[in-house]
């Protein structure tokens, strides 16, 4: 805001200066985390629990497919309940950022209509918020696993590389979808039927190797699919994942990603008239 | 906003506008949805109306000058504002903007009705650029003048639309800007918090300091501005001394200085 001089003439079709934009981005960031902050301190604000439901959440979450497993699947396996923690959890990070997402931009009409700031900064924060909603259930999927008593193993480290690819498909996804909100809000009401087909699409409440020949197609048009089975491979098993999925997973983050961001940015100057 | 006192001198130019144009496409249906567009297409793809908001625009506002600006619903009063704060590109046109403007601050907070004022007066500053120390900094005072008492940590849904104004006119008239643009924020409040929102912007005019406002309390811009500015249909119509300016406003209008005109601050 110190900058002595400040310009502003028609915008040109296309991306904004990226470097000036990154700059402002980069000077809010205190935004981003005291937004997410707050949210979460007001989303249980009333509950009896309160700040409890982050874990009572993926706990009574596991807990109810796990019943469907059993029920359905008469398969009362222990490790298929590890791998449905496991992977019911990453899910559920990039289903939160979706569902956070979506909304960000025409929810925060009010501030878009009276502050200039980076719009992007809305979703970001929607990840950031999932990514915070995501963390304590690790340490309960740790604990379940640890008191199963799978082996730890040094290849589960590769569940960084992994988790950094989910965080970035996860943007990638919130930033496209919030965009797409502002021009067709029936977006928001298709997506909880999205997320929900993209459950029985991933490999969670079966392994991706129990999966039908005939069936794996779907392997090719789920940008999860990859991820998860990594996922489940070295957090589970303890193996290191494939290569080939890791890549496939690390090509389909990165190809959301940088359309989702170009559609963001040449577009959000117009999202003031659209709202 | 680094309130940058003693910076810029009296006269010097603050904001620059010209040949200033602004056309938007809004849909013709109320939200946009995929049924609306599929309807567009039966009659021939129209699903946007272009508005013409502003039209070859010029204005200079200088450092020390009070600018008021009016004119009927609908002239481009907000647009510009908007235009100028960096909120909406122009689509034709150039401006400059020497300073740092408070971005329409006041109307930002709130803009989560279910966190408290405290939280929204904190988010509000921190997208506009502030850091949180700036914010610290204010706060209190910002507290103080809306004279909220403990309502600043009640979830802005419980307020009341005076108590939203007030904290809404307290951000704006507490973080002290170079530049402080005003749009209606003064139109609620009691008798007395009005009187007092009166006096701080008369403690806000200054020589380093230009500010913008805009309003349809014409007894108030009679009183604050020195410089007024009269908008119809995008168009610029008439600058001058307030007086003069809004009296031709007010001929035009055809109401003459009646009451109603009058009354609000």
């Amino acid at each position: 805001m110190s900058a002595p001089l400040q310009v502003y003439e028609p915008f040109r079709a296309g991306l904004p200066p990226l470097i000036r934009y990154w700059k402002s981005l980069w000077s809010r960031r205190t935004f981003i985390s005291e937004y997410s902050r707050s949210e979460l301190r007001e989303q249980h604000f009333a509950s009896l629990f309160g700040q409890m439901w982050l874990v009572l959440n993926p706990l009574l979450l596991s807990a109810v497919y796990f019943l469907l497993i059993v029920i359905i699947g008469g398969s009362s396996d222990v490790t298929r309940y590890v791998h449905l923690t496991a992977t019911l959890f990453l899910f559920y990070l990039v289903a939160n950022s979706l569902t956070g997402g979506v909304k960000s931009i025409t929810a925060g009409q009010r501030l878009i209509l009276n502050t200039a700031f980076p719009r992007i900064m809305l979703p970001i924060s929607a990840v950031v918020i999932a990514i915070s909603k995501f963390i304590p259930t690790l340490f309960v999927f740790f604990i379940i696993r640890t008191v199963i008593g799978v082996p730890y193993t040094w290849e589960m480290l590769w569940a960084f590389p992994v988790l950094l690819i989910t965080i970035f498909l996860a943007l990638g996804l919130a930033i496209t979808i919030s965009c797409i909100n502002v021009y067709f809000r029936d977006i928001a009401s298709f997506l909880p039927y999205l997320t929900r087909t993209l459950l029985y699409l991933s490999p969670i409440l079966y392994e991706a190797s129990a999966l039908k020949p005939r069936l794996l197609a779907i392997e090719a048009f789920n940008p999860l699919f990859p991820i998860l089975d990594s996922w489940s491979r070295t957090l589970v098993h303890g193996q290191a994942p494939q290569g080939s999925s890791l890549l496939t997973g690390l090509a389909w983050a990165l190809g959301i990603f940088l359309i989702g961001t170009y559609f963001f940015l040449s577009r959000e100057r117009e999202f003031a008239v659209r709202l | 906003m680094p309130s940058a006192s003693n910076l810029h001198a009296t006269n010097e130019i603050a904001v620059s506008v010209r040949g200033l144009g602004l056309t938007y496409k809004t849909s013709i249906d109320q939200r946009p949805t995929l049924k609306a567009r599929a309807k567009s297409l039966g009659r021939g793809g129209k699903h946007v109306r272009i508005i013409q908001a502003l039209d070859d625009v010029n204005l200079d506002v200088e450092y020390g000058q009070v600018l008021g600006i009016i004119g009927t619903n609908g002239a481009g009063k907000s647009s510009m504002m908007r235009v100028i704060a960096g909120i909406i590109p122009p689509t034709k046109g150039r401006i400059e903007v020497f300073g740092s403007v408070s971005t329409l601050l006041a109307l930002g907070v709130g803009f989560n009705p279910s966190m408290s004022g405290r939280d929204n007066v904190f988010l509000g500053g921190l997208a506009a650029g502030m850091s949180p120390g700036e914010i610290e900094h204010h706060f209190q005072e910002i507290a103080d003048f809306s004279e909220l008492g403990e309502a600043i940590d009640a979830p802005m849904r419980t307020y009341s639309s005076g108590m939203f104004s007030r904290l809404a006119f307290s951000v704006a008239a507490t973080v002290r800007p170079d530049i402080l643009i005003v749009d209606e924020a003064l139109s609620t409040g009691d008798a007395k918090f009005k009187e007092k929102s009166l006096n701080r912007m008369k403690e806000l005019r200054s020589d380093d300091r230009a500010l913008i406002l805009v309003s349809h309390a014409m007894a108030t811009l009679r009183e604050v501005c020195n410089d007024v500015v009269w908008m119809h249909k995008g168009k610029l119509v008439l600058r001058g001394k307030p007086n003069e300016t809004i009296d031709a406003y007010q001929e035009f209008l055809q109401v003459g200085k009646s009451a109603a005109l009058d009354e609000d601050v």
